[in-house]
């Protein structure tokens, strides 16, 4: 009960933040202009708007994660209103739980919304084309809800720093870096494969299973080309993000009671 | 006074900002369409490319797709120019290996207006492994083995090829078989042509086409015309001064008409048929 009030306190305030409206503004102008873009083409339209589209709703999805995420905690501190809310008879991870569900329900409606900007702007693409706007590719819809399973794997990194980090430019620095290298653990796990020595093998593997494999939530290109995603790997791979996010918010948990504020 | 002074530096806007749209018309200037294709000369390999676009292969490859599509069949591009468009299909088509219209498009520009039917080649092939399923693209190299590197025989192995995958066209098993037979006939090559050109969705692309399809029929013609020729001197023992004469004896009914617009005329120093537009003829189809 508690954290469902946090969380909806959480939400309302998120939506009054302005760089959630101008991050929304740019990621549905970007989306409207790709419409514009796939004039440049020839042949296959479609394949170029949901190429930036699919692009632009994760690429704004993650920096609303990030920018929002990290200042959930941090701003707390600064307001000191923080020292109000613990010194209520309620845990930590309580709070911290709260906060994590209001931004997660934030960023759900947020790329709720670039999706339907997405599909608008392919059925005015189809409309246009002369054909029905039952053509429009439904599977975007499934890269969109793996988008906002990554989304949701990276506030969580972003609640973690910033239960730690004094600074939020520093947690912004942090997520931005992990999120970079949860797209690069594939070529991690090359690395590993080509080493002699086993002991080495066996560290690059610890890391490549301990870091994010954001890559695993990445069906963009495979949407465009209509290649099957099974509902057995949309499961797994949503199994995976909520384990991953467990583990995360568990550490942030633990940090977070331990930290003293002064 | 100081009210004045805040006036003045604001009208100044105004005329820095003219200074910067001419100096970037100026820039404009030296960038010639050449810069922009040896652009693609600098492109990293898409192996590298591809760890570098985090998840967005497809993002970065779009954008490289864009470039590149403007500059193909500007007149101005060269064939060493056609060679960079090649790299850039080919980062591309790394990026984004199912995109099969790059494929198409890059296999079909590279040859017919690049004259470079070996990178074409190369492209379709690669486009081959990744799309297995894909006719139009053995369709292509077929075309290419055809009707520019002279190879017949392994020009029909990539048509039947194609006309085993799903969706091909119905004439597709037919055109292969003649090709078997009738490996250097201009009007084998004329049907290939046709059927390319309906295959083909960019303007610049059907209007070198066109051309070839022109071409094509100029060397059917001027073939016909010598045949008639040929029959002339074995009835009169001596070759007639044109070609008008032909029908004048009644050994053909009338001079086709020549697609560009020109008229045939007969060389009596080489003793061949050739167009008033098109100087030369046909290497591909010239031996016999």
């Amino acid at each position: 009960m508690r954290i469902l009030v946090i969380a909806i306190n959480t939400f309302k305030e998120a939506i009054r933040d302005k760089i959630l409206y101008n991050l929304l503004f740019f990621a549905l102008l970007m989306i409207g202009t790709s419409l514009l873009l796939a004039t440049l083409t020839v042949g296959e339209q479609s394949k170029i708007i949901i190429d930036i589209g699919l692009a632009s709703i994760n690429i704004f999805g993650v920096l609303i994660a990030i920018f929002l995420g990290i200042g959930l905690i941090s701003k707390e501190i600064e307001k000191r209103t923080i020292y109000n809310i613990l010194s209520k008879p309620m845990p930590r991870y309580q709070f911290l739980i709260g906060k994590y569900i209001g931004l997660l329900l934030t960023i759900a409606v947020n790329t709720t919304i670039m999706g339907i900007g997405l599909y608008i702007v392919l059925a005015i693409n189809e409309l246009q084309w002369g054909h029905s706007i039952l053509n429009v590719n439904p599977d975007i819809w499934k890269a969109i809800y793996l988008i906002l399973i990554e989304l949701m794997v990276v506030t969580a990194i972003a609640l973690m720093f910033s239960t730690f980090s004094s600074s939020s430019s520093l947690s912004a620095i942090f997520t931005i870096a992990l999120y970079i290298i949860g797209h690069l653990t594939e070529d991690i796990r090359l690395i590993g494969e080509k080493l002699q020595s086993v002991t080495l093998k066996g560290v690059i593997n610890l890391i490549y299973y301990l870091l994010p494999n954001l890559d695993n939530f990445n069906v963009k290109g495979r949407v465009v080309y209509g290649i099957e995603i099974s509902p057995i790997y949309l499961s797994l791979v949503t199994l995976y993000g909520l384990f991953y996010i467990s583990i995360v918010l568990l550490l942030s948990g633990m940090i977070f009671q331990k930290r003293d504020f002064k | 006074m100081e009210r004045f002074k805040n006036y003045l530096i604001q009208l100044l806007i105004v005329p820095i900002a003219l200074s910067v749209y001419l100096t970037q018309i100026q820039i404009e200037g030296y960038k010639d369409i050449e810069q922009r294709i040896e652009k693609f000369m600098m492109l990293p390999k898409g192996e590298y490319l591809k760890p570098m676009t985090l998840g967005y292969e497809q993002l970065v490859g779009d954008i490289i797709w864009l470039r590149a599509i403007q500059v193909i069949g500007d007149k101005v591009v060269t064939s060493k120019g056609y060679t960079w468009i090649y790299n850039a299909l080919n980062v591309v088509t790394t990026l984004d290996p199912k995109f099969v219209y790059a494929y198409q498009l890059g296999g079909v520009t590279l040859s017919t207006l690049g004259n470079r039917p070996d990178l074409s080649n190369m492209l379709l092939k690669k486009g081959m492994k990744e799309n297995t399923t894909v006719w139009q693209i053995p369709f292509y190299i077929g075309f290419n083995n055809f009707f520019y590197l002279d190879d017949y025989e392994s020009a029909a192995e990539y048509m039947s090829l194609a006309s085993k995958l799903p969706g091909h066209p119905t004439y597709l098993p037919k055109l292969a078989a003649r090709l078997y037979v009738q490996a250097g006939n201009p009007n084998v090559a004329l049907e290939f042509l046709a059927r390319m050109y309906k295959e083909t969705d960019d303007e610049k692309v059907k209007s070198a086409l066109e051309q070839r399809i022109k071409e094509v029929i100029v060397e059917r013609d001027a073939r016909f015309l010598e045949g008639a020729v040929n029959r002339y001197k074995e009835i009169y023992n001596l070759y007639p001064d044109n070609l008008q004469d032909l029908v004048r004896k009644g050994i053909i009914k009338e001079i086709p008409q020549e697609p560009f617009g020109g008229f045939y005329y007969f060389n009596s120093s080489d003793s061949r048929v050739y167009s008033s537009v098109v100087k030369e003829r046909m290497k591909v189809y010239g031996k016999k």
